[in-house]
């Protein structure tokens, strides 16, 4: 059921994904920022974020991009669960109608 | 866990579609959850499976894992400054389960907590409900096969980005600071588009930064 060259792929891509959560952290840990380097560390995150999402917005299908715009307006107006629903929604309607 | 129910929710379809794809492509039913239990980014884990053979090539699959998951590095930089009232053996274990779903929700919550410290009742919480079900749900899909069919393609993999811009609004602070943002966008989608390999994310990064960088002024 378990086979070795598996177990060692396995294992190889959970030691590197660890790496990558704790490299982040042992960069910065004990560093005192400035407060400029403050206020621009408090916009990584959404940099990251966007960058993470930006597949979806290069689809190149029209739908996926309507779908998206419509889960944005959704987000200035709801709170999280009715915004999912409103974008996986509207986004599988207008798959089917436009392909 | 109510925090976490949407994404519960959503983890749902990826994590039966992981299992049966994997199941397919020759990964037993014990190497399943060991990979989504041990790994916990799924990310990654549809590339893995996308590229296995037997027997699997371990650089490769290495290689391509650490392009995926760069972006934890950004990541758990960005909560490093939340984690110093922690001892050290808790932030390596807190740290083991930080995908990406549970770093955002996480960065959200530390809007409210005093001191922006991160609370480790939020985080555990969080990580039990997803994890488990990350874990179970890939499992099931490798034991019980492809029942449900692609589900992406009626809409669902719209919860994703959803959950991300519902984060992005909650991390809103006028449109002068969303300049960086917009950049990180443009650059991501235009690498994306142009280089194969998931360098999107850093480069886009890597020009909000530089952007936040010029615009941001001494406060």
């Amino acid at each position: 059921m378990l086979h070795i060259p598996a177990l060692l792929a396995i294992l190889a891509m959970a030691l590197v994904t660890y790496l990558t959560r704790i490299g982040g952290y042992l960069l910065l840990a004990g560093r005192h920022l400035s407060p400029r380097m403050q206020a621009i560390m408090d916009l990584v995150p959404g940099c990251v974020l966007v960058a993470v999402i930006a597949p979806d917005f290069a689809t190149g299908r029209p739908a996926d991009l309507l779908g998206l715009a419509v889960t944005v307006l959704a987000a200035t107006r709801f709170a999280l669960l009715p915004t999912m629903l409103c974008g996986v929604i509207a986004t599988g309607i207008l798959r089917a109608v436009l392909g | 866990m109510k925090t976490s129910l949407p994404l519960l929710i959503a983890f749902i379809p990826f994590g039966l579609l992981l299992g049966s794809q994997a199941v397919q492509k020759g990964f037993s039913i014990v190497e399943v959850p060991l990979l989504t239990g041990l790994n916990f980014a799924g990310g990654s884990e549809f590339a893995a499976v996308g590229l296995w053979s037997i027997p699997p090539a371990i650089m490769l699959l290495a290689g391509v894992t650490f392009l995926i998951n760069s972006r934890h590095i950004l990541m758990s930089a960005t909560l490093a400054p939340h984690l110093r009232h922690l001892p050290r053996w808790k932030i390596f274990l807190l740290l083991f389960f930080m995908c990406d779903e549970i770093w955002a929700l996480t960065l959200t919550d530390l809007h409210d907590r005093p001191g922006r410290r991160l609370s480790i009742g939020f985080y555990a919480g969080i990580t039990v409900c997803l994890y488990v079900s990350w874990v179970l749900f890939t499992f099931m899909g490798g034991y019980t096969g492809n029942l449900l069919g692609d589900l992406t393609r009626y809409g669902v993999d719209m919860a994703f980005p959803a959950v991300f811009i519902m984060l992005l609004k909650g991390m809103w602070k006028g449109a002068r600071n969303a300049i960086p943002w917009c950049v990180s966008l443009g650059v991501a989608v235009l690498v994306y588009h142009f280089i194969p390999g998931a360098w999107y994310v850093p480069a886009g990064t890597l020009a909000g930064i530089i952007t936040a960088f010029l615009t941001v002024r001494g406060a």
